[in-house]
């Protein structure tokens, strides 16, 4: 049985992360134009006040899943029990069927930088990050997946490529992956690695959710800015990993020079039409495979 | 150990990343940078690599504290100033929680207690206001209050209440109307420097949700004060009826008393009253 079957992971549809300019108009809405959001979860941790108000409004429209920049699951700090005392009450609270963050670290000796920060790819941090994603499980009781996310340096430490740490990681802590293949592309340029490579070699039943998102070249590498469309190379990774994966639970995220919600909802809709087209066509290679049998 | 070395290399890596100057302007971290760190295909060195790590963390940081503090950053004279103030000031104070909402909650007493913004009243003030609608943002909630508890009460019982005020309610003496300016800068159409003036401000977050201030009278705040720090109704209206000297008794204070209490309930400000007993 695969980890979706077997955590009962439901394809949710396409969805886009939610952001504060478009709460309100999410709210008027009379149709939902998107199948499911997306909520940063450290927006949603505090006690009360506006946001956890908006939460509440939001989640009487749409199934919600909330995605983690703070976990710090690759760090060497402790693990933050405050922080996961505060997240298993949201991802309960809003009846979440998985929740994830970012296979990286965000901090050392109690400063926290707020990035997605890389890790040195060994045996060592491999045993390390497992033990500490076996604790979230533990303490949060959901399924968690993990998401890849961009680079823009390499350790001459690192002896596993992220494929495989990413793949042996989600194995021997038994967890999902949300496999952002816009990251796959910005750190396939980065480092020189192929990206194609990259989401074959991802283990598709332990996919619960992909990534979309826009990026920026800066000339000597790409940064992932979440702040444009998706581009077409990115488009066509999504293809393949849907290929690999089936439908499974998609989101368009936009985080910088946020568009107006209809731009979103437009984009949200390629993803759709993407989606759709790349199943048929594994539904089809499959036919064609099983008559030629 | 893994935690010894990769404790190591984030420490190394993290101190790279909050630096205020390029990693290629320090030998030592160029060549530590050249030790971990694969250069890039592209022709990036290590440390140009690190760089893109610092650029984002003051792209960042920066950005965000401005948003938390609008008020501030209008009376230092705008982004360049302020930007120079959030780099000094995250330098001194590294953000120490995953909580964004919180990466100023040190900035008014830093700028209460540093060069050169230190003795500029304005400067004080304007963040001291911006601090307390960030809290009034995300305090916890509180069920409304329920009026009906007032009529059941007997007379007696009033002057040992205890009033418990809702935790987003926010009380500050401030030496200018700060909470006008803010209002001003964000509506755009703040031009001078505000004349000083003693002003007592409350911050709340009213039933729908949006974030209020209002000045309100010397006897009143006072009052407010006392109650908030847990002082019985009784004992609180004595001791500014003695503070305001001859002119005014405690019972003169009630109707004025009453009139506030009125007006604090219908605003949100007051979550619970609890009778001794």
């Amino acid at each position: 049985m695969s980890y979706r079957e077997r955590h009962e992971i439901p394809d949710l549809g396409i969805g886009v992360g939610l952001r504060r300019p478009h709460v309100a108009q999410v709210l008027r809405e009379k149709q939902d134009l998107v199948d499911w959001l997306e909520i940063v979860s450290e927006n949603y941790l505090a006690d009360g006040g506006i946001q956890r108000s908006h939460l509440e409004a939001v989640r009487e429209k749409y199934r919600l899943i909330p995605h983690g920049v703070s976990l710090s699951i690759g760090g060497a700090d402790p693990l933050d029990r405050r922080y996961l005392a505060r997240l298993g009450s949201l991802v309960h609270g809003i009846g979440a069927p998985w929740f994830s963050d970012h296979l990286c670290w965000t901090g050392i000796g109690g400063v926290d930088v707020h990035d997605l920060l890389p890790m040195p790819y060994t045996a060592e941090t491999l045993a390390h990050v497992a033990e500490r994603v076996k604790v979230v499980q533990g303490e949060l009781r959901a399924p968690f997946a993990l998401e890849n996310a961009s680079t823009y340096l390499e350790f001459r430490e690192s002896t596993i490529p992220e494929h495989e740490f990413l793949a042996e990681l989600a194995e021997r802590a038994d967890c999902g992956i949300l496999l952002d293949v816009n990251n796959v592309f910005v750190s396939a340029y980065n480092h020189g690695f192929d990206a194609k490579a990259y989401i074959d070699a991802i283990p598709a039943d332990r996919v619960v959710q992909i990534h979309l998102a826009g990026h920026e070249d800066k000339g000597t590498y790409l940064l992932d800015t979440h702040s444009d469309h998706v581009r077409a190379e990115v488009w066509d990774l999504y293809r393949r990993a849907v290929r690999r994966c089936g439908s499974v639970s998609t989101l368009v995220e936009w985080d910088q020079s946020i568009p107006a919600w209809e731009v979103l909802v437009a984009e949200a809709e390629k993803a759709r039409v993407v989606r759709a087209e790349a199943v048929a066509a594994a539904t089809n290679t499959e036919a064609a495979w099983s008559a030629g049998l | 150990m893994v935690s010894g070395s990769l404790g190591a290399l984030q420490t190394f890596f993290a101190h790279a990343a909050m630096r205020d100057s390029t990693v290629g302007s320090d030998a030592e971290a160029i060549a530590e940078a050249e030790r971990l760190i694969v250069p890039s295909l592209r022709g990036m060195s290590p440390a140009d690599r690190l760089d893109v790590y610092r650029e984002q963390y003051w792209l960042r940081h920066v950005p965000s504290l401005e948003e938390d503090y609008p008020t501030l950053s209008w009376a230092l004279g705008g982004p360049a100033p302020f930007r120079e103030l959030a780099i000094r000031y995250l330098t001194a104070v590294p953000p120490r929680t995953w909580d964004l909402q919180r990466l100023g909650e040190g900035l008014p007493s830093y700028v209460a207690n540093n060069a050169p913004w230190q003795g500029d009243l304005l400067v004080s003030d304007a963040a001291r206001i911006d601090w307390a609608f960030m809290e009034a943002f995300d305090a916890a909630d509180a069920p409304p209050f329920d009026v009906g508890v007032l009529s059941v009460a007997p007379e007696d019982a009033w002057p040992l209440a205890t009033i418990m005020f809702h935790p987003a309610v926010r009380a500050l003496t401030l030496g200018h109307p700060v909470h006008d300016l803010r209002q001003a800068v964000k509506d755009g159409s703040a031009r001078d420097r505000p004349a000083a003036a003693t002003t007592h401000v409350v911050v709340w977050r009213d039933s729908a949700c949006r974030l209020q201030a209002v000045a309100i009278e010397q006897q009143a705040f006072a009052l407010l004060s006392a109650l908030a720090s847990g002082v019985p109704l009784g004992q609180a209206c004595d001791a500014i009826a003695f503070t305001s000297g001859d002119t005014e008794s405690a019972a003169d204070l009630g109707p004025k008393v009453s009139s506030w209490f009125q007006r604090w309930t219908a605003s949100g400000w007051v979550s619970s009253v609890r009778f001794a007993g």
